[in-house]
């Protein structure tokens, strides 16, 4: 914009909205060796998101072949947060697991 | 990203496949959880495609990656983040003339693009005379940014969209329902280009001039215009979703700078949007939905049967959430005059927007799975690969505005609607007398 700079000036407020800090988590520990583990796949409701799993799953298949998969389809972009009636059912699901490839389709 | 850190929460490493276009996308919403060190693998895939080639090739060239990401030992920070510092913003950000103003407000990408009223302690001052809540009230925190949506932040957005301070009311209610959707978020994000649109009803609308009948969503008045747009600064700067970062829409949607009106409650014969969801006819409300479309055409015909099989006859299986259908008032008479009733209106839309049972095979897809992801179908639907949303009970809403023309329209997609009250200030007849004349007046040419 082009303005006439030679008039009034001015003190700004911040539009910016303050948000508190929230405590930070760090990661869970990593696998030695994916051998002989059960890897969960995690789909959401994104039509690509079992596409790029159905890969996953083979490539993990050939590489270690005493592995193990389990699936898990979301109805939604997030089970913990928007699938309140199959939190159960999800805590059960990663307490089987040694691990898990997420695909979130986009 | 939510799922991935309330797994690593549960001591199970994770590794998510992103687009490489959506990686800041997917920190932004993992630094908002709590867990800025989660392990992304960015790939080539184009969001949502279902391009099986293109899916296998990606997710083969970084599957070294996956499975460096579940086995690479943790490092100091991935195993204990460094805490954030609080943010102690200055209380004035900046002091300069309006050119250096706007271009400092647009370089840390707190605008919509357009110029912006300078946001001064007297202008701020002056909007705040729009409610009687203190400046410090916390209204809501938005997700994902977890922004404090305080009055006072309210109001200097409110400022810089050029509000009026009548229109606080409907601001802080609109935040209400910002807040009110647990999806409003994603839908602001998404790459599906939602935009919010928010109607306005009850003795508000008139009282601040919030245009209901010829163009309503035109531009051309402040409160259409400036509303919408105080709602977009507020979702950047309060909500944390900006454009090319955490709002990833493909198209995009102009709906974004402003989608403001007000129902043509004058000239509807049927009860307000507002009544019919339960609020008194002399509350004023504000109503957000997010359409990621918005189509007009010219019915088959005028009355119930033409506007009805025009509905029927556009609605394609590819469309997805909610359902809007535009009326004006002239032909919403059309419908009441022939018994019509909305619900009877919605009911009608519902059971026939069915798509054959060949659909798929006449168009050689090899699939008996439903076109659209949000369209599930389940036991007992059989081959009905279409319904406007089954996952909500109320898939089609009825909205009277605009003109006496004959031209219909549809808003489509996003989740059901969600109302607020407004709640006006002790002062609210005073303040709209001081504002009332406020308006056009254009010259004859």
């Amino acid at each position: 914009m082009i303005v006439d700079k030679s008039v009034a000036s001015y003190e700004v407020l911040s539009p910016w909205a303050e948000a508190d800090p929230i405590p930070l988590k760090g990661l869970a520990p990593r696998l030695n060796d994916l051998a002989g583990k059960k890897i969960g796949l995690l789909c959401n409701n994104k039509r690509a998101a079992p596409l790029i799993l159905n890969v996953a799953e083979r490539l993990l298949e050939e590489r270690y072949p005493t592995s193990e998969t389990s699936w898990f389809y979301a109805r939604s972009f997030s089970v913990s947060s928007l699938e309140p009636d199959r939190k159960a059912e999800f805590d059960d699901w990663i307490k089987g697991l040694d691990a898990v490839v997420a695909a979130v389709g986009d | 990203m939510y799922d991935a850190i309330y797994i690593e929460e549960h001591d199970t490493p994770v590794v998510t496949f992103a687009f490489e276009h959506f990686f800041n996308d997917a920190m932004s919403a993992a630094s908002s959880k709590g867990m800025p060190v989660v392990r992304i693998v960015p790939e080539t895939i184009v969001s949502e495609s279902t391009v099986v080639e293109d899916i296998e090739a990606a997710i083969t060239a970084v599957a070294d990656d996956m499975v460096a990401a579940l086995t690479r030992p943790l490092t100091a920070e991935e195993k204990s983040p460094r805490p954030r510092e609080p943010e102690h913003p200055e209380r004035i950000v900046f002091k300069g003339n309006l050119e250096e103003v706007n271009r400092f407000f647009y370089q840390r990408g707190w605008t919509d693009g357009l110029p912006v009223i300078p946001p001064t302690e007297a202008a701020v001052a002056g909007m705040l005379t729009g409610t009687d809540l203190p400046a410090d009230h916390l209204v809501a925190e938005l997700e994902p940014r977890r922004g404090k949506a305080t009055i006072e932040k309210i109001a200097i957005n409110a400022v810089m969209a050029g509000c009026l301070p009548t229109y606080m009311p409907l601001l802080i209610a609109g935040v209400q329902c910002l807040a009110d959707n647990p999806v409003s978020g994603m839908m602001a994000a998404s790459t599906g280009s939602f935009s919010p649109f928010w109607l306005i009803n009850g003795p508000i609308a008139r009282d601040i001039h919030v245009i209901s009948s010829y163009g309503a969503t035109n531009p051309g008045n402040i409160a259409n215009a400036a509303i919408g747009r105080a709602m977009g600064l507020i979702t950047k700067n309060m909500r944390g979703i900006r454009k090319q970062i955490e709002d990833m829409g493909v198209f995009g949607n102009p709906g974004k700078y402003s989608w403001v009106a007000a129902e043509n409650e004058e000239y509807s014969p049927w009860e307000p949007l507002h009544v019919e969801r339960g609020f008194k006819k002399e509350d004023s409300t504000i109503t957000l939905t997010f359409p990621q479309s918005f189509q007009q055409m010219m019915p088959f015909g005028t009355d119930d049967k033409g506007i009805l099989a025009t509905v029927i006859g556009s609605v394609s299986p590819a469309r997805m959430g909610l359902f809007i259908l535009l009326l004006t008032p002239a032909h919403a008479r059309s419908f009441a005059d022939r018994g019509w009733t909305k619900k009877a209106i919605k009911e009608y839309i519902v059971k026939n927007t069915i798509v054959p049972d060949d659909y798929f095979p006449r168009l050689g897809l090899k699939t008996d799975k439903p076109f659209d992801r949000g369209n599930v179908t389940g036991p007992g639907l059989g081959p009905q690969i279409f319904r406007p949303d089954p996952r909500n009970p109320d898939p089609v809403q009825v909205y009277v505005f605009g003109g006496f023309g004959s031209w219909m329209g549809f808003m489509q997609g996003g989740p059901p609607p969600v109302t607020r009250k407004v709640e006006l200030p002790g002062n609210w007849d005073k303040l709209v007398a001081k504002y009332k004349n406020i308006v056009p007046s254009y010259v004859r040419y």
